[in-house]
């Protein structure tokens, strides 16, 4: 459960300052791995800054959503908002000047498929990319332990949705003045999907983010839920906190709003200049890479064959040498 | 013996004196090259009886006559189950009953009557008395175990006594070379009467001999004692490999943390009515042992955990990467 996870340990946040202050360093420090050669004054120029990540992050976690959406078969929403969660955590400690976000959002998919059991081959999961799927499996594949390593191999993750049926059980046998809790549903979900666009699900506990969907899917559908909350639920000493919680939630997710084409088609141009090459599989770097280290490979592999053909060599010589000293001919 | 010969390739003890008849289950003779032959393959049918047949079972005929053969070789199997011993009856009389019937079923097997009326009664003695088959067994195992060591122990014995023997021969006729030699000397060199040398050389070595006599015999109530004692040293248990072992486990509840409003339990959860509004399980995952009273248990505890979790509380770890 939440309270013992490794999501609590390592990725829940005490707010957004946090984040932003760790997307800040991880910006500034590929400014500073990278720009060397950039002179101060033009870097601004040169490289994404925070901010613009975000707005390009922002913009691909809708893409990965509607990815997800489209995919066939069709995929649950608990691989969605897992896939989505890795995303964020991916780009948190790295800069998307490393690593394109396109790369980085179907790899993100592929791992939450594997994890929550959704089970899709990786040729069945290429055949919902348009484009050259041999490269794209070849990419996904590459990027797949990249990515564990990068999310601590903190794989399991704790989604708002079984929250949520929690929450519908105890209000349909301990708020029996409600009527029709069902009716609440349609707009739980509409809450949750925006939810996943902010960062509160790296804030929150997934049982908060349920309760505020819940809340709010009350006030919007006109049915009194006060009662189950502050009589029911909470005892008194706790409900400040989570009313400020819910609260929090609710105007984080009121705020999302989806960057617009043409800011996002500009911060790709400026993307593309700045990008990390070595990590561009079309680049020329990347490629040099590559092959190096396939040959290192061949290399390593031709060096140890030679070593058990030596000993061998050695091994049969002491061995005849032997069998030379005894036999009588010898002698 | 002479009159030997595989019922197959007719070959005789006379023109093969290296002929091994061999037999299986079924009492019937073979030849060792006729049962390389056939039995190729690890398995294959009697060529008499068409009984199918296991290579591993054949052995060497110890019996001239094949039916005494088959006999041993049933009385061996039934006495494997059969394994009762005088002290597991009450009475003598029972013992004796029981023994009678083991006789009958053997002499059945062994000559065909009722075969199957017998094998049927053997299953069932199989399945009324399975413990106290396998505890009898378990017991004969270690007494044979016992005797075969106490055997072992009395060969080693018996062999030292043989070698104690032979040098004390040997050591006796050197002695006795010496006495003489010394006797020889003494009568040439000595300026005494020669009766009298002669005489007290011969009280010296009367003397010597008893105390001789006495040594051995010493040695043999030793021996003797030494299997006795042995008897009871034979009680001693297989050693127990030393493992090396840290501090034993203890089993520890997991304690799991809510952090929010404590959930129902089990009991609750019935009583409580929050069953109500789960979908009831389906019969194919009922099979799987999954109730709908787990996922309900499930979504209440996770609905709860992490109510209370408060973020500002506590930053989070600095994760090295």
């Amino acid at each position: 459960m939440f309270p013992m996870s490794s999501q609590k340990m390592y990725w829940i946040f005490s707010d957004e300052n946090d984040i932003t202050e760790l997307r800040e360093k991880t910006n500034s420090e590929f400014i500073e791995k990278h720009g060397v050669n950039v002179p101060r004054d033009q870097r601004e120029e040169h490289f994404l800054t925070t901010s613009e990540e975000r707005i390009l992050l922002k913009f691909y976690e809708l893409q990965l959503r509607d990815f997800c959406r489209r995919f066939v078969p069709p995929m649950p929403r608990p691989t969605v908002a897992t896939a989505l969660h890795y995303f964020k955590r991916f780009y948190l400690r790295n800069s998307v000047m490393d690593y394109h976000p396109k790369e980085i959002l179907v790899t993100c998919v592929y791992l939450g498929c594997k994890v929550e059991e959704f089970n899709v081959s990786i040729s069945q999961f290429v055949a919902n990319i348009k484009g050259d799927r041999e490269k794209a499996s070849d990419i996904i594949l590459n990027n797949e332990l990249l990515l564990m390593q990068q999310l601590n191999y903190n794989l399991t993750v704790h989604n708002p949705f079984r929250p949520v049926e929690g929450l519908m059980i105890d209000i349909k046998t301990r708020c029996t003045s409600l009527e029709n809790p069902e009716k609440l549903r349609p707009h739980i979900d509409d809450f949750l999907e925006r939810v996943f666009l902010t960062d509160s699900i790296l804030i929150y506990a997934p049982s908060q983010i349920a309760l505020a969907a819940t809340l709010h899917a009350a006030s919007r559908a006109a049915a009194n839920l006060d009662n189950y909350v502050t009589d029911t639920l909470f005892s008194r000493e706790h409900l400040p906190g989570i009313i400020e919680a819910v609260r929090k939630i609710r105007s984080m997710a009121k705020c999302v709003e989806p960057p617009t084409r043409e800011v996002v088609r500009s911060l790709e141009k400026k993307l593309d200049k700045c990008r990390n090459q070595a990590n561009n599989p079309d680049s020329e770097i990347y490629k040099q890479r590559m092959q190096d280290m396939l040959d290192e490979d061949d290399l390593r592999d031709n060096e140890k064959y030679a070593k058990i053909i030596q000993d061998q060599a050695e091994h049969d010589e002491k061995v005849l040498g032997v069998s030379k000293s005894l036999s009588p001919s010898a002698l | 013996m002479d009159d030997q010969i595989c019922p197959r390739c007719k070959t005789t003890k006379y023109r093969n004196p290296s002929l091994k008849l061999m037999v299986n289950v079924c009492g019937h003779a073979l030849c060792e090259s006729c049962v390389d032959l056939l039995f190729l393959k690890g398995s294959g049918a009697c060529p008499e009886c068409q009984i199918p047949l296991r290579r591993t079972n054949f052995r060497i005929q110890l019996f001239e006559d094949s039916m005494v053969e088959k006999e041993v070789d049933i009385r061996k199997r039934i006495l494997r189950d059969f394994n009762k011993k005088e002290e597991d009856f009450t009475t003598l009389r029972e013992y004796n009953d029981y023994l009678e019937e083991i006789e009958t079923i053997i002499y059945n097997l062994a000559n065909n009557i009722d075969v199957i009326e017998t094998n049927k009664r053997i299953e069932q003695y199989k399945k009324a008395n399975k413990e106290q088959i396998l505890k009898s067994k378990s017991k004969l195992g270690r007494e044979e175990y016992e005797l075969e060591e106490l055997l072992e122990l009395e060969k080693q014995q018996e062999e030292e006594r043989k070698l104690e023997l032979i040098k004390q021969e040997v050591e006796m006729k050197k002695k006795k070379i010496r006495e003489k030699e010394a006797l020889i000397d003494e009568l040439m060199f000595s300026e005494a009467d020669a009766a009298n040398i002669v005489e007290t050389f011969a009280s010296t070595i009367q003397a010597t001999r008893e105390e001789a006599k006495v040594v051995p015999v010493a040695k043999v109530t030793q021996f003797s004692t030494g299997i006795k004692f042995g008897r009871q040293g034979q009680q001693t248990f297989m050693p127990v490999p030393k493992v090396e072992e840290g501090p034993t486990y203890c089993y520890k509840r997991i304690e799991q943390e809510v952090e929010g409003p404590h959930p129902p339990g089990w009991q609750e959860m019935e009583s409580g009515g929050y069953i109500a509004h789960v979908r009831s399980e389906k019969p194919a995952e009922k099979a799987g042992g999954f109730k709908s009273n787990i996922a309900c248990l499930r979504a209440l505890q996770e609905a709860m955990a992490g109510l209370y979790h408060n973020p500002s509380q506590r930053p989070p770890e600095s994760m090295a990467i």
